[in-house]
C-alpha cells in the first residue's frame, strides 16, 4: 500500500470501527478495525509514530471502559511498535504473509489486553485468550487482507 | 501486501527507540492513573473526539424506540392503567392503616427516564452510558432499572451523562430476598463459560430455607442502594451446597442487558435529596422529652425571677 492510501485508509478503518462499534454497539459483530488500521500502518511508518499511533488509538477505545481504563492503550502502544518492528525482521508480500500479520497482530492484542486488565475485571484464560481472542484475530486477519486489497495491495506470491 | 519503505536507517533508530520507550512508559502511567484522573480523560474524549459517535448511538437508539408499534404502546398504556385503577384504593388503605399505627407516609421514589447506549469497544463489557447526568440529578450508585427488572447501577456521573455497570459485571453486587421476604441473600454475576449465558448467583441463604424453581427474586432494599422489591430474576436451579450452613441457587436475570434502550435511573426519595423525614411519624421520644422541657420551664417560671425566668409564662398564667 503507497504512503497517500494509507494516510486515507488509517483513518477511515478507525472512523468505520467507532462508526460500528459506538454507533451501531455491534460489539463482536464487528470486526475490530481499530488493530487492523494499526497494524497497516505499522508497516509504512516508523516505530516511535507507530506506537504514538497505538497509544492514540487505545486511547480512544479505552474511553468506554469503566474498570480497565489504559488496557487497551497499552496493548495497542505495543502491537503499534512490534508492527513496525517486523519490518526488519519479516518480508513478505504474500497473502499468507497479510494474514499471518493480522492474525497473530490481533491475537498479541488481546492477549497484552487480557494481562494488563484487572483480574477481577477479566474472563478466564483459556476462554479469552485461546478460544475467544484467535476467533477474533481470524476474522480481522480475513477482513484486513480484503482492506489491503480493496486498497491496491497486490500479493506476489497467492498461498 | 505491497511493498514498502522502511525509513529505520542507524540515525534515527536510537531517537525511535527512545519515542516507542516513552509512548510504552505513558500508556503505563495511564494505566495507573488514579480512578479520577481516568475517568476525568475518558469523559473528556467522549464528550470531543468520540462525540459524533455517541450521538449516531442516541439517534440509532431513539429510533428504535419511535419504532415501537403504536399497537404495543396501547397495549402497554392499558395495562398500567388498570394497575394503576387497581392500586388507588390500595393505596388509600395503606395511607390510613400507617396512620392508624402511627407511621409517617410512604417514602417514593423518584425516576430519571434515560437512554441507554452501549459500546460494542474492547473492555466495555457490562458497561453502558446514560443520556441524562449530574444536571438531572442522576447520582454514583443510583440504580438503574427497565420494565422486566433490576439492569443495574451508574458508576460515573458528568454534568450530562453517567456510566454504569449491568448486572453481568463482576462488580456487581445486590441484596435480595424472595417476594415475600422470608428468604434473603446477596446476588451477584458469575462469570459465563465459553459458549454459556451470563447469570446470575443467589448467596447466602440459609441452609434450612429452600428456593423452588420459577420463584421470584426481588431486591431487599438492604444497603440502601436499590429500591425494594426491584426484580433481579427468577430461580433456576440450585447452584451449591455448603453442609448444614448455606445454599446458593442460579437466577435466570430478569432484563437482558443488550437488548435495553431504555430505562429509568432512580433519583432517590422524591423532594429534597436524602430527605428521609416524611418517613417517620411523629417522634413520641422527642416530643416527650419536649413536654419535659416544657414542664421544667413552667416549673422555673413558678418559683419566680430569681431564676432567671422573667416575665409569666405558661405557669404564671395557670397560678392566676
Amino acid at each position: 500500500m503507497s504512503r497517500r492510501r494509507m494516510v486515507w485508509a488509517v483513518p477511515a478503518l478507525a472512523v468505520l470501527h467507532f462508526v460500528l462499534h459506538v454507533g451501531f454497539s455491534l460489539g463482536a459483530v464487528a470486526p475490530d478495525l481499530l488493530t487492523v488500521a494499526l497494524l497497516v500502518a505499522a508497516r509504512e511508518v516508523r516505530m516511535g509514530t507507530a506506537a504514538g499511533l497505538g497509544l492514540l488509538f487505545g486511547l480512544l477505545e479505552d474511553a468506554y471502559s469503566v474498570l480497565s481504563f489504559g488496557a487497551n492503550a497499552f496493548a495497542l502502544t505495543v502491537v503499534g511498535a512490534a508492527g513496525a518492528r517486523t519490518r526488519d525482521l519479516f518480508v513478505g508480500d504474500s497473502l499468507l504473509f497479510a494474514l499471518s500479520y493480522m492474525f497473530f497482530g490481533t491475537w498479541a492484542r488481546q492477549a497484552l489486553h487480557w494481562m494488563v486488565v484487572g483480574a477481577d475485571v477479566r474472563a478466564p484464560f483459556v476462554q479469552t485468550v485461546l478460544l475467544g481472542a484467535p476467533l477474533e484475530a481470524a476474522y480481522a486477519a480475513v477482513v484486513g487482507a480484503v482492506v489491503l486489497w480493496a486498497f491496491g495491495s497486490s500479493w506476489e506470491t497467492v498461498a | 501486501m505491497a511493498g514498502y519503505t522502511s525509513e529505520n536507517d542507524e540515525r534515527s533508530g536510537g531517537a525511535q527507540g527512545y519515542l516507542t520507550a516513552l509512548f510504552v512508559l505513558v500508556s503505563i502511567v495511564v494505566l495507573s492513573l488514579p480512578d479520577g484522573a481516568q475517568q476525568r480523560t475518558a469523559a473528556a474524549l467522549r464528550a470531543t473526539l468520540l462525540r459524533p459517535f455517541v450521538l449516531v448511538q442516541e439517534g440509532i437508539a431513539r429510533a428504535r424506540v419511535h419504532a415501537a408499534t403504536t399497537e404495543a404502546l396501547q397495549a402497554r398504556l392499558d395495562s398500567l392503567t388498570a394497575i394503576v385503577a387497581n392500586q388507588r384504593t390500595l393505596a388509600l388503605e395503606n395511607e390510613q392503616l400507617r396512620a392508624a399505627v402511627g407511621l409517617g407516609a410512604r417514602m417514593r421514589t423518584a425516576y430519571q427516564p434515560a437512554s441507554v447506549l452501549r459500546s460494542g469497544t474492547t473492555g466495555s463489557e457490562s458497561s453502558f452510558l446514560l443520556d441524562v447526568g449530574a444536571e438531572q440529578g442522576i447520582h454514583v450508585n443510583a440504580p438503574v432499572i427497565t420494565q422486566h427488572g433490576l439492569l443495574g447501577v451508574v458508576r460515573e456521573v458528568h454534568p450530562r451523562s453517567a456510566t454504569g455497570i449491568d448486572w453481568s459485571h463482576p462488580d456487581f453486587r445486590a441484596s435480595a430476598m424472595t417476594l415475600d421476604g422470608s428468604v434473603t441473600g446477596f446476588v451477584e454475576a458469575r462469570q459465563r463459560v465459553f459458549g454459556d449465558l451470563e447469570r446470575l448467583l443467589l448467596d447466602g441463604v440459609p441452609f434450612h430455607q429452600r428456593l423452588e424453581p420459577g420463584t421470584l427474586i426481588v431486591t431487599s432494599g438492604l444497603g440502601g442502594v436499590f429500591p425494594r422489591g426491584v426484580p433481579i430474576g427468577v430461580v433456576d436451579s440450585e447452584a451449591e451446597t455448603r453442609a448444614g450452613w448455606l445454599r446458593s441457587y442460579w437466577l435466570r436475570p430478569a432484563v437482558d442487558p443488550t437488548a435495553a434502550t431504555h430505562a429509568l435511573v432512580a433519583l432517590g426519595p422524591e423532594g429534597q435529596p436524602g430527605a428521609v423525614a416524611a418517613a417517620f411519624g411523629v417522634d413520641t421520644l422527642a416530643a416527650g422529652a419536649d413536654s419535659v422541657r416544657a414542664g421544667s420551664a413552667a416549673r422555673g417560671a413558678r418559683r419566680g425571677p430569681r431564676r432567671g425566668a422573667p416575665g409569666g409564662g405558661p405557669g404564671g398564667e395557670e397560678r392566676r
